[in-house]
């Protein structure tokens, strides 16, 4: 039997690569390089087959928005982000913490030094390779991208998220302090081409961006997103270059959603843990490079289910093999 | 006045005589970057007297290493110049440097230096780069000219005191050489890659006053290899240096280096926003009026030279609102002057088209139609709160900069509301209008090698992909060949980009070899080439969004017509939404295409299936529409004859009474060579 | 490969006889093409072009039916690799397994369960669509006796997991009149089972691990008269299935391998990766899904997953339009217009339930489109929503006049004014602020 369909042998989604060790200048155990592929996803063999996919657990450092079913979950970690980002790692068992610094969206947020604290906390606190996200407001992105930047120089943390109107601060920062960025446009894959042609112009290097194609939750406009991601990873293998570039993907409003919110106190858990399964699983069956989620529990299951979508006789070990130092 | 060109020879000599008497170890603390300009220059990274003058001599004697290894002396030997004096700048504070200049927080820099003699000059120049968010670095007599102006210096301040002398300007291009290396991927010793870096993005001037020493001038004017233009006001003469008024030196310096400030604010007494866009102001609420039919009124946005444009600027012509009663209809002229280098007179009407946007987000100011047509309004209520006419110039000259800021540079606007010079000016705008029309209408297929595409389409139809051209606007009918190519002038990553079109390979398709290698780039490889003129041969595809689909009528040998807001049968036997839902989606149907209403004006009209005389059935509603241009283009075909052998569904909606009625009227389509 | 309409009509008989239902030849071929409409409709052609026609209209995978009466499904006819090329036609139907070794007790939960519960989500109830029977004792009686039981209770679609022909007999003697599907001839079994197929009428799955072989299999059981088929790859892993999928689904879209234009069926009971299995059959072109007792939360989130890959790109879901109240308003409550793109409308219900502000939504008929698209298309007009006040007596239902539109309909403001006499308020563009602009902005 044929095992591979590869239309357009050639074209690889572009590397990029997370995290730094101490010789790289940063303090990191383990850098991740994600993208590679050659094929849709699964379906590469030998180097065609990319690198393997990342599962990132999402926490963060003002939890009044975050949802009660992950909170309980957690216990006091959510009250102490360092401890909550070192238990992701080695307790839960993610390939990397994508912290949210979900303080800035207060409503006239102004305690800026705490950002840097919290960053130093936190990359002290892990030794995997790091996601970052800051504000959403533009009024305060200029000071709280320097202050996240500047706090982990020298990490090459993914720092998020810029977008068409809004992406000057976070280049900025990945420029100055030598990280990479996660670029977003909702759902339309000639904007994700624009925004590329902005960060370009800014001087920030190919292999420095993930993209992000927003994803929308289960249910909830979810099939968009999977299309999207299909259509991107299909043009990038015909040879598109501005779309051939890693893709993160992140259901961030699945905890939300009615089905959960509303599910009864005894499986909420359950629901919870299936609805961020079901879009995170699908997105990378489309092609998406890193998944995150915030329910634990939905790390061990993506954990178990990755191996057997993986090529050769030990997928569990590629699963969980860092590629350096 | 100083004569730079004997300056800069004796100044060359006084840096090689120092380079050559210099001692001791060399370097600056606090940085990675050993001495910068030395090091992303030549690669070396100098250390003491021995390894400065190895690397001048690799350098080619650059003046600026030679300045550079001078400093530096100076400061391992202890010189470091004490308060205000900043001195060599580390790299910690020049990261969060870098960070503000990409970020947009800081929109360029400056080099401010000499001892001017007027400190009244020195201290607007100063505040004007303030204003401007540019950040000054002073380097000379001039800061301590400010400091006793009672001008504040210091970085919070945004005016950096790098030395009491000239020679601290050296520390200007160490941060520029620094910011190449640690943004701009330049590697210490690619002396190209900086120059090209710095040509690129170095968003940097310098502006000299009097007083410079030879040795100052010298490297001053080094910097000039790093494509930073040097303006002068007074005191200096020959050379390469610029001499300029110094009300303009700050102006001329960011035009020369692309330098723009994004403007945040609008300094109006009203809110302005798109929430606002739709408010209408009826009568009882109106304070005045101007034009409707009540009083002449039009409006004209005109590109001029940039000395002709003072940004910013709004004058009220005649009577302001003060001077009005309430409930009055005055007429009215908006006048609205942009510049700037990539400007161009094709967009005038596209911008112009804006101001009808901009002036509804005002919350109580509200614009209907264009040209010699327009009705503005303001409440009474935005009147009490000291809403002036002149605040809607402001509004518009802040929302034009706003809007397109890379192509915008200045924007000025008058309001004219004297009765008498409006109705004077009415002509010449309206000599104008027509002007603007016929350049469009004239324009055809052949006068242009590049045409446009558009992708916005492919969100719904990932395949599709429009070539517009000059006679055939896209099938939504929204966007024009001129439309398309201002789109991209303005937004160049945008979705309309340049197809050039190429070799022709066939001019009765209209099928160009350029066009067909875009299109199946850009549909992903689904579609391998398009005819822009025909509908039988591998057509143009259709997203869904196409104002009219135009279908082949095998039995009678005709093409059929139908627009969307047609809801009735057709002769085909569906419907035009059954239609489209077959067709839709980006797919290359033969025999049927996605059109505009105005494409059926063109002469390019499906010209390879015989253009508007195969057309056999359209529905009255369209041809209603059409009806005046329609004829005229006939009689000019000189077949006016036509326009009533086109059925329509008054006459025939079954394919059978189209046939009869055909027949009757002696359709010349009938007689044409088989379409199938 | 497909063909294009005009293509099509230069085969047709041009007489515009409207016998196949159609008013012209050409309204005909253009159905045709687009696989909507079998070439048979036509009775005027020659066998040749029918065949020709047939070829290269009919859709390149086989449908195929599985069950009787009102659960039943069918599943096939698909044109496309990636739903953004057209859409996916026929969802598969997640059928939950019991094993004929079980308890009484489990095996009539799991059939209760199958048939009671279901839950809603935009208009649609959504439940898992039958029982697959899985002969484990080995023993054509006890594996007879269970699915009769069953039978006997609930009217579902079911599959017979056998490799025996003589415990599919067994089964079948029970339930073969309702269409089950016959799972799985293999080289040994294949002729009897294709007699059992053809006896009861109901459709066959084939199982092997290999294409090629797969494909002597069906072509035996067409040579046997039986053309109801569908092919199991036989996964052992995720990735088998993946793999094996993918490449059937291609070649047959392609047309390239017409043995191979039948729906598949994954048994992910073997892979014991419940939840990751359910997903990828369901994503990755599964016709039928056989699947272990997944607990409710899982059959949610699958049934979910179903339900959104298996919308139609290019055709917005829609709510109804009307006059939702959130949050238990009373008459002073604020009124928020919205159109009703579902995801809009989801969107936003989320973002108020969260606030806990009590109002009412607002939903106009935009025929699903969003605001944005609605504004621009012309589908959210002041008539509309003036004849919607009047449709949902909103007069009547709130005591205040005040409507709150969405940020991008601020261009229709002083229209919807004018209309409908209520005073308008333009409410933010971003449903995530709404809850701010209600605490901050509103105030009737
Ligand atoms: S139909 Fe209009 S909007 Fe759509 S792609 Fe063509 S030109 Fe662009
Ligand atoms: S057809 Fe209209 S609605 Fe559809 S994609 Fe094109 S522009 Fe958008
Ligand atoms: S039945 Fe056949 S011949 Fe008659 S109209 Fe239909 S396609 Fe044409």
């Amino acid at each position: 039997m044929s095992e591979e369909h590869n239309p357009e042998q050639g074209n690889r989604i572009l590397e990029v690569s997370l995290g730094a060790t101490t010789a790289e200048g940063g303090t990191r155990e383990r850098v991740y390089t994600v993208g590679g592929a050659g094929t849709f996803p699964f379906l590469g063999a030998g180097p065609a087959a990319g690198h393997p996919p990342r599962i990132a657990l999402e926490i963060c450092d003002d939890t009044r928005t975050w949802s009660p079913i992950v909170l309980r979950e957690v216990g006091d970690l959510a009250g102490d982000t360092g401890a909550w980002a070192a238990a992701a790692e080695t307790t839960f068992g993610a390939d990397m913490v994508r912290l949210f610094f979900t303080s800035t969206r207060q409503r006239g947020f102004d305690d800026f030094a705490s950002l840097g604290t919290t960053m130093e906390e936190v990359i002290g606190a892990t030794k995997y390779p790091l996601i970052v996200e800051g504000s959403t407001e533009p009024g305060i992105d200029s000071e709280v991208y320097r202050r996240i930047g500047e706090a982990a120089e020298g990490e090459r943390i993914l720092l998020g998220t810029a977008e068409a109107d809004r992406y000057r601060s976070v280049a900025a920062s990945a420029l100055a302090y030598g990280h990479a960025l996660v670029a977003q446009t909702p759902i339309d894959i000639n904007l994700a081409k624009q925004l590329n042609i902005l960060l370009h112009e800014t001087g920030l290097p190919p292999e420095r961006i993930v993209i992000d194609p927003y994803t929308g939750t289960l249910g909830y406009g979810f099939e968009y997103s999977y299309s999207v991601m299909e259509r991107i990873r299909s043009v990038a293998l015909q040879g598109d270059a501005d779309l051939a570039r890693p893709m993160i993907s992140s259901a961030i409003d699945s905890l939300n959603v009615k089905e959960v919110r509303e599910a009864d106190p005894e499986t909420a858990d359950e629901v919870a843990i299936r609805w961020e399964f079901y879009a995170a699983f699908s997105a990378l069956v489309a092609g998406a490079e890193i998944v995150c989620v915030r329910h634990p529990g939905t790390v061990a299951l993506l954990r178990e289910a990755l191996p057997a979508l993986q090529e050769g006789s030990h997928p569990q070990e590629e699963a969980y093999g860092d590629e350096s130092a | 006045m100083t004569p730079i060109d004997e300056s800069l020879i004796s100044g060359r000599e006084r840096l090689d005589e120092e380079m050559a008497a210099l001692e001791g170890s060399i370097g600056y603390d606090e940085t990675a970057y050993a001495l910068p300009v030395t090091y992303a220059v030549t690669g070396m990274a100098v250390h003491d007297a021995g390894s400065a003058r190895e690397a001048y001599a690799a350098s080619g004697s650059s003046v600026l290493v030679a300045g550079e290894c001078l400093a530096a002396a100076g400061y391992a030997a202890g010189g470091e110049e004490g308060e205000p004096y900043t001195g060599f700048v580390p790299d910690t504070v020049l990261r969060r440097l870098g960070y503000s200049l990409v970020d947009g927080s800081i929109a360029g820099i400056g080099l401010v230096a000499g001892s001017p003699d007027d400190a009244d000059a020195a201290a607007a120049i100063c505040r004007e780069m303030q204003e401007k968010y540019l950040l000054t670095f002073l380097a000379g007599g001039v800061i301590q000219t400010l400091t006793e102006a009672g001008v504040k210096v210091g970085l919070e301040y945004r005016l950096v005191p790098l030395g009491s002398t000239g020679m601290a300007a050296i520390h200007f291009a160490d941060i520029i050489a620094r910011v190449a290396m640690m943004f701009g991927g330049v590697q210490p010793g690619d002396a190209d890659r900086l120059l090209n870096y710095a040509a690129e993005r170095a968003k940097a001037f310098v502006i000299a006053f009097p007083g410079l020493e030879d040795e100052e001038i010298a490297v001053i004017d080094g910097l000039r290899v790093l494509s930073i233009p040097i303006l002068t006001p007074e005191g200096y003469e020959g050379g390469e240096w610029i001499r300029v008024p110094y009300l303009d030196a700050v102006r001329e310096g960011m035009e020369r280096r692309g330098i723009r400030v994004n403007v945040v604010a609008i300094p109006i007494p009203m809110a302005c926003s798109p929430a606002f866009e739709g408010k209408s102001i009826r009568k009882e609420e109106m304070y005045v009026e101007f034009g409707g039919a009540k009083a002449p009124a039009f409006e004209l946005l005109r590109v001029r030279p940039a000395d002709e444009v003072e940004d910013g600027r709004v004058e009220v012509i005649g009577p302001e609102v003060g001077d009005l009663e309430e409930g009055s209809a005055v007429p009215l002229a908006i006048l609205v002057d942009v510049a700037g280098a990539s400007m161009k007179k094709d967009y005038e009407p596209v911008l112009e088209r804006r101001i009808h946007t901009f002036l509804n987000y005002g919350e109580g100011s509200w614009h209907v139609a264009q040209r010699d047509l327009v009705w503005v309004r303001l409440t009474k209520d935005v009147v009490r709160r000291g809403v002036a006419i002149a605040d809607l110039g402001r509004l518009l000259a802040s929302k034009f900069r706003m809007e397109f800021p890379d192509l915008i540079d200045a924007v000025q606007v008058t309001l004219v509301t004297d009765r008498e010079r409006v109705e004077a000016m009415l002509e010449e705008a309206r000599a104008i209008y027509d002007e603007r029309d016929e350049r469009i209408a004239g324009m055809k297929d052949e006068d242009v090698g590049t045409y446009y595409s558009c992708t916005l389409c492919q969100t719904f139809a990932p395949n599709h992909v429009c070539i517009i051209t000059p006679e055939r606007p896209a099938l939504c009918g929204a966007i024009t060949w001129l439309d398309a190519k201002i789109a991209y002038e303005i937004a160049p990553a945008g979705a309309n980009q340049p197809v050039e079109k190429g070799e022709l390979i066939d001019p009765v398709l209209g099928q160009f070899e350029g066009v067909n290698r875009f299109v199946k780039k850009a549909s992903h490889g689904a579609v391998d080439r398009v005819s822009l003129y025909g509908m039988m041969d591998e057509p143009m595809t259709c997203c869904g969004c196409f104002e009219c689909i135009a279908t082949i009528l095998p039995e009678v040998n005709g093409i059929m017509i139908v627009n969307r807001d047609y809801l009735g049968d057709t002769p085909l036997g569906m419907t035009f939404s059954t239609l489209a839902g077959t067709i839709g989606g980006g797919a290359q149907t033969p025999g049927f295409v996605g059109i505009s209403k105005g494409y059926i004006l063109s002469d390019r009209f499906l010209q390879a299936e015989n253009g508007i005389e195969r057309v056999v059935w359209m529905p009255s509603l369209l041809k209603d529409e059409l009806k005046g241009r329609l004829e005229e283009k006939l009689e000019r075909m000189s077949i006016p004859e036509l326009f009533d052998k086109i059925a329509d569904e008054t006459v025939a909606v079954s394919i059978e009474d189209l046939a009869e009625f055909l027949a009757r009227v002696d359709h010349p389509a009938l007689a044409m060579r088989p379409l199938i | 490969m497909a063909m294009k309409a005009l293509d099509i009509y230069k085969l047709l008989p041009k007489t515009n006889c409207k016998k196949c239902g159609f008013p012209t030849c050409l309204a005909f071929a253009m159905k045709l093409a687009s696989g909507k409409v079998d070439v048979d409709l036509c009775p005027d052609l020659d066998e040749q072009t029918r065949e020709l026609l047939g070829g290269a209209t009919r859709p390149p995978i086989r449908l195929v039916g599985i069950g009787a009466g009102e659960r039943s499904f069918a599943v096939g006819e698909e044109f496309v690799l990636y739903r953004h090329e057209r859409t996916f036609y026929h969802q598969p139907g997640l059928m939950m397994q019991v094993a004929d070794t079980w308890p009484g007790e489990r095996i009539e939960r799991i059939m209760t369960r199958v048939r009671d519960e279901t839950f809603h989500r935009v208009g649609e109830d959504l439940s898992v669509d039958g029982i697959a029977f899985r002969c484990e004792s080995g023993d054509a009686d006890q594996f007879g006796g269970v699915v009769g039981m069953v039978e006997a209770c609930a009217s579902l679609p079911e599959v017979v997991i056998a490799d025996d022909p003589e415990a599919q007999a067994a089964a079948l003697a029970h339930c073969g009149n309702f269409q089950p599907l016959i799972h799985a001839a293999c080289a040994d079994t294949v002729e009897a089972m294709c007699d059992l197929a053809r006896k009861y009428g109901c459709a066959l799955a084939v199982r092997a691990g290999d294409l090629e072989e797969l494909k002597r299999l069906v072509g035996l059981c067409r040579d046997r008269g039986i053309e109801n088929l569908m092919l199991d790859p036989a996964p052992a892993t995720l990735r088998d299935f993946l793999v094996r999928s993918v490449e059937i689904r291609r070649r047959a879209v392609e047309r390239t391998d017409p043995d191979l234009g039948y729906p598949v069926v994954f048994d992910t009971v073997p892979i014991d990766l419940p939840d990751a299995a359910t997903a990828l059959g369901i994503l990755k072109y599964a016709g039928v899904i056989i699947i272990d007792e997944l607990a409710p939360s899982s059959t949610m989130a699958a049934l979910t997953l179903r339900q959104n890959i298996y919308t139609d790109p290019q055709k917005p879901i829609q709510v109804t339009p009307g006059l939702y109240p959130v949050n238990a308003p009373t008459g002073s409550a604020p009124v928020l217009m919205t159109v009703n793109f579902s995801l809009t409308y989801f969107t936003l219900l989320g973002y108020l339930e969260a606030a806990g502000i009590p109002c009412y939504l607002f939903i106009v008929d935009t025929e699903g489109m969003s605001v944005l698209t609605a504004v621009a298309g012309g589908k959210l007009t002041e008539t509309v929503v003036a004849d919607a006040i009047k449709k949902t007596d909103l007069e009547n239902r709130v005591d205040h006049r005040i409507l709150i539109i969405p940020g991008y309909a601020a261009p229709l403001s002083g229209k919807i004014e004018e209309e409908t006499g209520w005073e308008v308020r333009v409410g933010p563009r971003d449903a995530a602020e709404i809850g701010e602009y209600l605490e901050t902005g509103w105030e009737a």
